[in-house]
């Protein structure tokens, strides 16, 4: 660890579920320790099934852990004490899941409002700048369709802005891109890249994609199958911005690749 | 029949044609069982059977003389007292205890207890406690949608997503927000189920106490010309009858459309062959 306290940290982290069916209680994640500085894109990669959900949700404040402990510019916010949970820490930690959990009943536009409604931050000015985001992703016209009138694409993209709208300093991300076809997700890579190029938050990206991982992070960790422990820490030097398909071709991207690769068992 | 075939047959004129289909097909059975009615009034008497004239004639009159709305409106009023009465305690509770699982745990067998208390056994005891007036009737009707708002409301509770309440306490929502915002319009549809089954039920049960004592309403009606040999004045108030059941079941149809407007029509899945 740096000396100098980085923005969201997490040491330690281990998570256990009770024992069941006669099963003895197994360790989902252990000895999880790493860092993100502020403005960072960190992606974590490793094999589905690897608890990659339950340290998202560990640091989002829907589950406790059983070790450890989550600071965010320094303080304490959650450990296996017997404080109260409070998921998404006061929004200061957004949490963009697999599936995108829009509320069947509100439209586009509602959907998107829904975090500064109920923050009772919603005025001219957060409005404006919801709908210029709802714009940079092509989902201008979309404004009053309800979410089952849309495409699998396009319900991401109001997942995504979603959250953006009401600017919480951490971000977490579970696949967000996962149930879309190839090209789809091209795009969807491509406006998140574009976004953040833009307002530069403290993002963690979590993908069983390797190629995904590289393409959108400034580094990557890499974790082993159960119980996951971070196994790799690669550093991502593609110049930015970037674009999903010159990363592709880039000459060392193979490399690192097949380096990443090795790691993910 | 599939989604995909729906979309190949030609779009716009098909669904009207059946719904014209329809519509002839229920005047044929109309007129069908019209015919036998008669035939059956012809050859068994119209003084056991009355007949479709004979109805028809009967209800023309009370059309004239204005009786027949004092007696619907009589019924009609008891039963929407005893819906509201019962039926927004029935949809409000579920949502008060939905945090107090203990409270909800605890209550459980005594509701499905009261549920399957026949509510008609009620009635000798709701005329001693609220009189022969209408409110022993809104106090029966009262007690049949209390049970049937409360068991679908609950289950629109317990249907809901636990991951669409997560996500809104991640984007901000409080306790209440959480309430109003995602479990309330997550459970209309069920609460909108409670009210279909519940509504019809109301109107009926409403008519069936006046027959325990009463002297006005469409269940009086019945049960006085039955007692004087008026087969025609039953089969009259009970076409009345019906006919207010049809007239708010359609009502709240237009009402569940406008606020569920949001919602996939579900014509849309249903084979077009036999949806009208």
């Amino acid at each position: 660890m740096t000396a100098v306290a980085d923005f969201f940290e997490i040491s330690n982290l281990g998570k256990r579920f009770p024992p069941k069916d006669g099963m003895s209680a197994t360790w989902i994640l252990q000895d999880m320790t790493f860092s993100v500085r502020k403005g960072e894109f960190l992606t974590i990669v490793g094999p589905s099934g690897s608890g990659k959900s339950t340290m998202l949700n560990a640091l989002a404040q829907i589950d406790k852990p059983s070790k450890g402990e989550i600071r965010l510019r320094g303080q304490v916010i959650s450990d296996s004490s017997d404080r109260m949970l409070q998921p998404g820490w006061n929004c200061e930690i957004g949490y963009v899941t697999q599936e995108d959990n829009l509320l069947p009943w509100r439209n586009v536009l509602d959907n998107v409002l829904f975090p500064l409604v109920v923050q009772g931050r919603l005025n001219g000015e957060t409005r404006a700048r919801a709908i210029e985001l709802m714009a940079a992703v092509g989902l201008k016209g979309f404004e009053s369709y309800y979410p089952h009138e849309l495409s699998g694409g396009m319900r991401k993209r109001v997942a995504l802005i979603r959250t953006l709208a009401y600017d919480p300093p951490v971000i977490l991300m579970d696949e967000p891109f996962g149930a879309v076809d190839a090209q789809t997700r091209i795009s969807l890579q491509t406006d998140l890249l574009n976004l953040w190029q833009t307002g530069r938050k403290t993002i963690i990206f979590v993908t069983h994609d390797i190629g995904e991982a590289i393409a959108l992070g400034d580094r990557v960790l890499v974790l082993t199958r159960s119980p996951a422990r971070i196994s790799g820490e690669f550093p991502i030097d593609i110049p930015r911005p970037r674009s999903i398909h010159d990363v592709f071709a880039m000459p060392g991207f193979p490399a690192i690749y097949k380096d990443i690769r090795s790691k993910v068992v | 029949m599939t989604m995909a075939t729906v979309e190949t047959t030609a779009p716009s004129s098909k669904p009207v044609k059946l719904r014209n289909h329809a519509a002839r097909d229920r005047l044929i059975v109309v007129a069908a069982w019209l015919a036998v009615w008669q035939l059956t009034s012809a050859f068994v008497g119209a003084q056991w059977v009355s007949s479709p004239v004979l109805v028809a004639r009967e209800l023309g009159q009370w059309a004239q003389t204005y009786d027949i709305y004092q007696h619907a409106g009589y019924t009609l009023l008891a039963a929407l007292l005893g819906f509201v009465i019962g039926g927004v305690p029935g949809m409000l509770l579920p949502f008060a205890i939905r945090r107090l699982p203990f409270v909800a745990n605890t209550l459980e067998p005594f509701m499905v207890a009261g549920y399957a208390v026949p509510k008609l056994a009620l009635m000798p005891l709701f005329l001693i406690w609220f009189g022969i007036g209408m409110w022993s009737k809104v106090a029966l009707v009262a007690s049949v949608s209390f049970f049937l708002i409360y068991f679908n409301t609950m289950a629109g509770i317990r249907a809901i997503e636990p991951q669409l309440v997560r996500v809104a306490e991640i984007l901000g929502a409080n306790a209440r927000q959480v309430s109003r915002m995602i479990v309330f319009p997550a459970t209309v549809t069920f609460i909108f189920t409670g009210i279909r089954v519940s509504l019809p039920l109301s109107i009926g049960g409403a008519a069936i106490a006046e027959m325990f004592s009463s002297n006005v309403g469409l269940g009086y009606l019945i049960q006085m010309s039955a007692t004087n040999f008026d087969p025609t004045g039953s089969f009259a108030a009970i076409l009345v009858l019906a006919g207010l059941v049809a007239l708010t079941n359609a009502l709240v149809d237009r009402i569940e459309r406008r606020v569920q407007a949001w919602k996939p029509r579900a014509n849309a899945f249903i084979a077009e062959g036999i949806a009208p």
